[in-house]
C-alpha cells in the first residue's frame, strides 16, 4: 500500500521537465533564502564532530578491510 | 573521512533522528566496506555512499510502512525536537516545514541545495531522471516557500528607502 504523492502528473524525461528553470515562478530573493536555510540546517549537522562509535567503525574497517 | 560529517547530514535531513541517523551511517560505511570492490575507482565516493545510505533508508522504510502507519506528523514531530543550538525562530520553521515535504522533495532539495550535487548526480543517486530532480527540487521550493508563508511582500520593504 503506497501512499501516492505524485498525482501532480511527474515528468521522468519529459523535454518539459528539463527546460523550466529551477525556482520557476519564485523570486530571486526567495529563492536564496531557502537556500540559506537548507545549507544552514545541512552544515549543522555536517560540522558536527563524528561520534566516537563511527570513528572507531572507520578504524575497524580500515584495519579489517585490507585488501 | 570528510565525508562522514555530509553524510550524517543527509542522514539525519532523511530521517530526522540523529540515533537512527548514525545508525544509518554505520550500516552505510560496513555495506561500503563489504561491496568495495564494485566501487569504480576515479568515481564519485560521496556519491557512491550517499546512494547506499538513500538506498538502505527507503527499502528500510518501505518495510516498516507496511508494519506502522508512518504518518508525517511522526517525523514532523521528531524533526521538531531536534536540539536548538542557534534558537532561530526561523530555523525551527523551516525544519519543520522541510519534514513535511514528501520524501522524495527532501531528498532532492538537499542533495541539491545543501550536500552540493549537480542535478545529474542527484539523478544518479536517487535512481531517475535529471528532468525529475528538478522538478522535486522545484515543488520542494515552492511548497517550502508557501508553507511558510513567504509572499512575495517580503521583498517590499526595500522600497522605502527613499531618506537613506
Amino acid at each position: 500500500m503506497t501512499v501516492d504523492t505524485t498525482k501532480r502528473v511527474e515528468r521522468h524525461d519529459g523535454p518539459d521537465a528539463a527546460e523550466s528553470p529551477p525556482g520557476e515562478g519564485m523570486s530571486p530573493d526567495l529563492q536564496a533564502h531557502i537556500g540559506r536555510q537548507v545549507r544552514a540546517m545541512f552544515d549543522e549537522v555536517a560540522e558536527e564532530p563524528i561520534p566516537d562509535h563511527l570513528l572507531r567503525l572507520l578504524q575497524d574497517l580500515d584495519r579489517g578491510g585490507e585488501k | 573521512m570528510a565525508q562522514i560529517g555530509s553524510l550524517r547530514a543527509f542522514a539525519v535531513s532523511l530521517c530526522g533522528d540523529r540515533e537512527r541517523a548514525d545508525d544509518l551511517v554505520q550500516e552505510t560505511l560496513c555495506k561500503a566496506w563489504k561491496h568495495l570492490d564494485s566501487f569504480k575507482e576515479g568515481t564519485n565516493l560521496k556519491a557512491w555512499l550517499f546512494t547506499i545510505l538513500r538506498n538502505t533508508f527507503f527499502s528500510e522504510r518501505r518495510k516498516r510502512k507496511r508494519e506502522v502507519e508512518d504518518a508525517d506528523g511522526n517525523l514532523a514531530a521528531r524533526l521538531s525536537s531536534l536540539p536548538e543550538q542557534h534558537g532561530h525562530m526561523d530555523m525551527k520553521d523551516f525544519q519543520e516545514a522541510l519534514s513535511k515535504l514528501p520524501d522524495d522533495q527532501r531528498e532532492a532539495l538537499i542533495l541539491v541545495g545543501a550536500a552540493g550535487f549537480s542535478y545529474e548526480e542527484a539523478a544518479e543517486i536517487s535512481g531517475c531522471a535529471v528532468g525529475t530532480i528538478k522538478s522535486r527540487v522545484n515543488r520542494a521550493r515552492n511548497r517550502l516557500a508557501e508553507s511558510l508563508e513567504l509572499g512575495e511582500e517580503d521583498e517590499a520593504p526595500s522600497a522605502m528607502t527613499k531618506t537613506a
